[in-house]
């Protein structure tokens, strides 16, 4: 960890250090400290944005723990994570390790997986809304053409988190190659020289070499995978809004409901604060077990 | 085989992989804009065909035509803009005192911001709401909050979460931490203030890590959808994002090549961007991780 190696301080205190920090922090304790305090407050009340304002206790929480269509979303938010994280991870891994050459041609093919990752979440979820499209999309329009029987896609209960996840996968497989690619650039050359004079072949270069090179690589993508996983929201939101029949409600989807449909305020919060303590154990993994004494440029 | 040959072979055939994959993950673009130009007629029969039989551009004039799009697209560009233009000076400042200048309690507070970095805006989206709503002498509020709308369907209110993340002040942090120690000393002899060394000194050597920052700062906000969802309810204070999903995608049959047309109209901006800042896209990536 380079992060808590700044310079101490060689000649004493100087309080302008405080001036140039206000700005951003008076900022940051408003709308992310603050907030963040709040919740916790919010999640033991009734809270319904208006005029109702009571201490209910732990009710909420009770609640939650027999609430169908949370455990519903969390169910869903699991599924997500285990057919989100293993593909993207691997896949941008194998298209890190194919075009991590040089020259021009690598860089060419680098840009353009990288492509979708540019663009907003509800764009990629526009275009796909298209593609899977029952009736006029691309995918039954070539299922159709090599006469296979038609899907319903994101209609179908069964489907439509797979194709929820295929969004994600298309969007941010650009972002897992790029971590990777950063990963095995850090890697020394001469380990593979040495190797491949001691005549390892490239599978063994790979697997004696790579692999626990660029653990802590993978590692910060498992993480960071993690986390944005537990937070998916955007596409859901868009492309199924949460249906059919709940299939693809997730945690944060259901905080978005529950505030702004229903304004169970109250209740909202204690999905957050439920939902910060998940983050905060991925989290905690991270710090306990990340980058153990092995010293990566990102993280 | 011999090993040349052998190694030729392998070559081709991880192009032949990359190459297709690549067309995969391409197709959706090329779809995406050759459905923008289509009639729905067209898009809806069964009988498909890569390219419209007529190149109807009027659908980016009729996709506009939904709701306020001028007005839309001005508050997208203006949020961006002045997200921008207030994450590079205070991230900049702060960055720079948490690096260069000795205060007591520095370490402790930049810990703080560096947990704040790891909660996710998700998880805050309820109380942050709360908060700027209840926002004290603004939108009708009194001063306990009470009784107006706050900053909900202001500019400030779509504008604040922004500005108020730390991720911003750890990549200023690590840049200016790798200055020499000689160069603070130099600036004291020379009889530099804290304020006046950052000005003169800093801040010209800081293009880089600023560039980066601005293309980071501007994609994560022209995209980002969760947030005006949230804080806007009037028409006129849409972002094209949020207007892209409510003015096309609510109805039963949808108009698909509007819809399109409109996709395309608010990526554009990114991918020009790209175009010109991909260094910067791509450092600020691998430097931070941070997805942007």
């Amino acid at each position: 960890m380079t992060l808590f190696k700044a310079k101490k301080p060689r000649i004493g205190h100087e309080r302008v250090g405080y001036l140039l920090i206000t700005p951003f922090y008076l900022f940051f304790l408003a709308i992310i400290l603050l907030p963040g305090i709040i919740a916790v407050i919010n999640s033991f009340t009734n809270y319904d944005l208006y005029k109702t304002y009571n201490f209910i206790g732990l009710d909420n929480y009770k609640a939650l723990l027999i609430d169908p269509l949370f455990k519903k979303a969390l169910l869903n938010t699991l599924i997500y994570s285990v057919l989100y994280i293993i593909p993207s991870m691997s896949l941008g891994l194998l298209l890190a390790l194919l075009l991590s050459g040089e020259g021009r041609g690598s860089r060419i093919f680098r840009t353009g997986f990288y492509m979708p990752y540019i663009i907003s979440m509800v764009c990629a979820s526009t275009i796909w809304l298209w593609m899977f499209d029952p009736a006029a999309g691309f995918l039954n329009q070539i299922l159709a053409a090599m006469g296979f029987e038609a899907s319903t896609w994101l209609k179908d209960p069964a489907l439509a988190m797979t194709c929820v996840v295929f969004v994600s996968l298309w969007k941010n497989l650009g972002y897992c190659m790029l971590i990777n690619l950063s990963g095995i650039k850090g890697i020394p050359a001469y380990l593979y020289e040495a190797a491949e004079i001691d005549g390892a072949n490239a599978f063994q270069r790979f697997k004696n070499i790579t692999i626990p090179m660029l653990q802590p690589t993978t590692f910060f993508l498992f993480i960071t995978t993690c986390i944005s996983s537990f937070n998916v929201f955007e596409q859901v939101n868009v492309l199924t809004n949460g249906g059919p029949m709940n299939s693809t409600t997730t945690i944060v989807h259901q905080i978005y409901i529950r505030g702004f449909s229903e304004f169970k305020m109250g209740y909202a919060s204690a999905i957050s604060v439920v939902l910060m303590l998940i983050i905060t154990l991925i989290t905690a993994i991270n710090f306990k077990y990340g980058n153990q004494g092995q010293d990566t440029n990102i993280g | 085989m011999n090993k040349i040959a052998k190694k030729r072979t392998k070559r081709v055939l991880i192009l032949l992989f990359t190459t297709l994959l690549l067309l995969l993950v391409l197709t959706p673009f090329f779809l995406m804009v050759l459905t923008s130009v289509k009639s729905l007629p067209e898009i809806l029969s069964p009988k498909f065909k890569v390219f419209p039989e007529k190149w109807i551009f009027s659908n980016y004039a009729e996709a506009m035509q939904r709701g306020d799009w001028q007005r839309y697209l001005i508050n997208s560009l203006f949020i961006t803009c002045t997200t921008v233009v207030l994450s590079l000076i205070i991230n900049s400042l702060a960055g720079y005192s948490f690096a260069r200048v000795p205060f007591k309690g520095r370490d402790s507070l930049f810990f703080l911001a560096l947990v704040g970095m790891m909660v996710p805006s998700q998880v805050t989206m309820i109380p942050v709401f709360i908060v700027l709503k209840n926002f004290p002498f603004v939108g009708g509020n009194n001063l306990f909050g009470a009784g107006g709308t706050g900053l909900i369907n202001t500019y400030a209110g779509l504008i604040l979460p922004y500005i108020a993340g730390p991720f911003g002040v750890f990549l200023c942090r690590q840049f200016y931490m790798n200055f020499p120690a000689s160069m603070d000393d130099a600036a004291k002899i020379d009889g530099c203030t804290r304020i006046a060394a950052y000005l003169r000194i800093y801040l010209p050597l800081s293009k880089p890590i600023l560039a980066t920052l601005a293309v980071l700062k501007a994609t994560q906000t022209w995209n980002d959808y969760m947030w005006p969802l949230i804080m806007t309810n009037k028409d006129s204070m849409m972002t094209a994002q949020v207007a892209v999903v409510t003015k096309f995608t609510s109805e039963v049959s949808i108009q698909w090549q509007l819809l399109m047309a409109a996709t395309v109209i608010i990526i554009l901006p990114m991918f020009i961007l790209f175009l010109f800042a991909q260094k910067y896209f791509v450092e600020g990536i691998v430097t931070t991780g941070m997805k942007g």
